[in-house]
């Protein structure tokens, strides 16, 4: 089995059919999709300012990101969710648009940084979080900032060359 | 009279030559596409987590009025953002908006939300919020996440009505 053939078995299943074939479904999930953009990406963007100094100063690091954390774990959870669902409307064109794969790439590389930031920076988040932010913290801030808007573009590309 | 207007100002956008390098240019349309979405997501995600706030629901380890200062310059950035890169999506191709039901909506509550948030959102989120009533804080949350969110959705709905 190619990816092709799982691919188009996949976009042939009942419910993928039914999205794509649907004239309010597939709009409803693609707006959902991407205004859950404010909980996930809006979120992380305020914690970005926050490393970066920017806003939120007096505020401990580790007070902001608790009480961010379940509004952008929400919003990735619909986001992924929805994605798949959009995804599965339109598989074997979209598994082989330029965009799409960038955006997938600019997503691994999103989370890669986000999993340096747990492991290098969060056990140690007390010595730095009241003061100066570390360098490299800053540098995984704007490479966020970066690769997530790099994401929002990519994926609204995506829509032009289906 | 306002409608002979309308369609003379559609005319000399199309036939300005300032506007069409967008709409010629590789891509042009795509990436002012992609930067009102990321100014979408800035503004609708702070103005969100106000929300939150506001209705008790979330960010309850700091003071509504400190949040909405220190989100204050993003939620700006982000209007502005959107609204420059809005025009620019506007200017090249009026035709295909000015005539188009769910964009004549979309102004109309634009024009609803930007009034509601400078005349009134902004005077509720400098007040704490416990010393209103629930139903209160509950109405005026209800009124900006309708207007903003329906903005954005009547928005998304422009490319379904063609």
């Amino acid at each position: 089995m190619s990816p092709i053939n799982i691919l188009n078995w996949l976009q042939h299943t009942w419910w993928a059919v039914g999205i794509k074939e649907s004239d309010f479904v597939f709009p409803l999930i693609e707006g959902s999709h991407i205004l859950s953009l404010s909980f996930s990406v809006g979120m992380v963007m305020i914690l970005d300012m926050r490393l970066l100094r920017i806003s939120f100063r007096s505020q401990p690091v580790s007070q902001l990101m608790g009480q961010l954390m379940p509004w952008t774990m929400t919003g990735f959870a619909v986001m992924l969710l929805t994605g798949i669902l959009l995804f599965a409307a339109q598989a074997v064109k979209v598994y082989g648009n330029t965009f799409f794969r960038i955006k997938m790439i600019l997503m691994l590389l999103a989370g890669l940084n986000a999993l340096y930031y747990q492991v290098r920076y969060y056990p140690k988040m007390a010595e730095w979080e009241r003061t100066k932010t570390p360098l490299g913290v800053r540098i995984i801030a704007v490479l966020s900032l970066i690769l997530w808007i790099g994401v929002i573009a990519c994926g609204r590309t995506t829509a032009y060359e289906l | 009279m306002f409608q002979t207007f309308i369609d003379r100002f559609v005319q000399w956008c199309y036939y300005s030559k300032d506007y069409a390098f967008i709409r010629d240019t590789p891509y042009g349309v795509p990436f002012v596409q992609s930067m009102h979405l990321t100014g979408i997501t800035l503004l609708l995600g702070t103005t969100l987590a106000l929300n939150l706030r506001l209705l008790g629901i979330g960010f309850k380890r700091m003071s509504l009025p400190y949040l909405a200062e220190q989100l204050w310059l993003w939620t700006k950035a982000g209007m502005a953002l959107t609204v420059v890169s809005g025009i620019m999506v506007f200017l090249p191709d009026p035709t295909r908006y000015a005539h188009n039901g769910p964009f004549r909506l979309k102004m109309i509550l634009l024009c609803l939300a930007l009034a509601y948030q400078f005349a009134v959102f902004r005077r509720v989120v400098r007040t704490d919020p416990e010393s209103g009533s629930k139903a209160r804080n509950a109405a005026f949350s209800a009124l900006s996440l309708c207007l903003w969110f329906g903005v954005a959705w009547s928005g998304r709905a422009i490319a379904f009505f063609q």
